[in-house]
């Protein structure tokens, strides 16, 4: 409980840290921008690289939305969602721009949980985000993972198709050989009991 | 208390797995219903997460160093805008401007316009994304003198709702298809085939099939059925960005 308490202060600690360097960012000040970066930009990459399958691609998309974040700081709505989440979302959109434009998609990933040895190093010098971050981003990647990783089989697969590729739920059926109706009931399920999972483990 | 089948709407909908008209149908539940609108915000979080799970990676050093000369120079050059007046242009060839000349010869839709801007607002509320901007469409010479379009275009998100009015059926063999005029490709770009009403009425969500980043114009031609891969058939409907 004490570990959850903690979690809980933390998050929303960060949060309103990212509310505040976006305010300043819609002001037009860089140094917030450069700090925000470093605390969004391995997580957005990431997140463009297993999508997209390639580092230059997905550095070319972090670009974009680096962009697009410090023009459109202002149109940032915190009631609507976090700071990571609206650029979670326009990390994907781009992403999915590019897949489109390319005319393929994005590698369906596996059910099993992928490379999950291979976490950024605390330590890693190469980056300028700071270690501490490395670590917050670490734990938080594990939380999702461990609740993701609790989620029946089916259920993640589908849910893991649906936000690391561009396919409809039509095409999710289709590729999984499924009813229609089967795979929007594994999606419902498997989202909310991310909700709730990503909510008990905060 | 949400309905399962809303639920499942709510989840594919953040998980952007609704096709353009499913959405669209969503989007006005989402408007007029709150506790909705607080099950949307709960699963995109969720969703958001999920990137967490990829793989940990860093991209290069240099792309910071890129990336804060990008928004220096655009800090610059906004100060620039604010001291001298912005002007920009494209000298790119523009395959269609004749076609855009045509619509000199009608009058925007004034009414319409006002309205999707007002729709536009309320869907802002609910989408901080959301950041359209309005394109009103009126009939070429030859087109049904009673049919209107207006877009509503999000270049960030490459997406947009078009709404059209009076445009009767068109025909057997035929298809109405939507296209962006675009500053960086050759040819207009294919958004996708429109079918009105029996009322000459369509209301729908489009993207187009590449990046269009910098649309001078909409146009919908009629074109052969299930639509063509270049515009060849006559523009009814055409309105320019600017």
């Amino acid at each position: 409980m004490a570990k959850q308490t903690r979690g809980m202060q933390a998050n929303t600690a960060q949060q309103k840290a990212d509310e505040q360097l976006m305010a300043r960012i819609a002001q037009g000040d860089q140094v917030a921008f450069s700090a925000l970066y470093d605390r969004l930009s391995g997580p957005l990459f990431s997140l463009a690289f297993k999508m997209l399958g390639n580092a230059a691609e997905a550095e070319d998309a972090l670009q974009e939305v680096c962009l697009q974040i410090w023009r459109r700081a202002a149109a940032y709505d915190s009631s609507q969602s976090s700071v990571f989440s609206w650029a979670v979302l326009l990390t994907r959109g781009k992403v999915i721009d590019r897949l489109r434009a390319r005319g393929r998609r994005a590698r369906v990933i596996s059910a099993s949980i992928e490379d999950e040895g291979n976490l950024i190093d605390p330590t890693d010098a190469s980056t300028a985000e700071t270690a501490a971050d490395n670590m917050n981003r670490n734990e938080e990647a594990t939380r999702v993972r461990t609740v993701l990783g609790g989620l029946p089989p089916d259920q993640r697969q589908a849910i893991e198709m649906a936000f690391f590729s561009e396919l409809t739920h039509h095409e999710i059926a289709a590729q999984l050989n499924q009813p229609l109706g089967t795979i929007k009931a594994r999606i419902r399920r498997g989202m909310l009991r991310l909700r709730d999972g990503l909510r008990r483990s905060a | 208390m949400i309905s399962d089948e809303l639920q499942d709407s709510a989840a594919l909908y953040v998980l952007g797995s609704l096709d353009g008209a499913e959405a669209a149908a969503f989007e006005v539940s989402l408007k007029a219903n709150s506790e909705l609108r607080t099950l949307v915000a709960e699963l995109r979080e969720a969703a958001s997460a999920m990137a967490l799970s990829a793989p940990g990676r860093t991209p290069s050093a240099g792309l910071k160093q890129k990336v804060l000369r990008d928004i220096a120079a655009e800090k610059s050059s906004d100060l620039g805008d604010m001291a001298g007046g912005k002007r920009r242009g494209s000298s790119s060839a523009w395959a269609w401007a004749i076609a855009a000349m045509l619509m000199l010869f009608s009058g925007f839709l004034v009414y319409d316009r006002w309205q999707l801007r007002r729709e536009i607002a309320q869907a802002r509320e609910i989408d901080p994304l959301m950041q359209a901007s309005l394109v009103a469409l009126a009939p070429a010479k030859g087109a049904p003198a009673e049919a209107r379009a207006t877009v509503a275009w999000e270049p960030g998100r490459q997406t947009g709702v078009i709404k059209i009015t009076g445009l009767p059926a068109a025909g057997t063999g035929k298809d109405y298809q939507l296209w962006a005029v675009d500053a960086d490709h050759k040819d207009p770009v294919s958004a996708g085939i429109i079918h009105v009403d029996a009322n000459g009425v369509a209301q729908v969500r489009f993207r187009t099939i590449a990046e269009a980043r910098h649309v001078k114009a909409f146009a919908i031609s009629l074109e052969r059925e299930g639509g063509v891969p270049k515009a060849e058939g006559p523009i009814l409907l055409v309105g320019s960005t600017t």
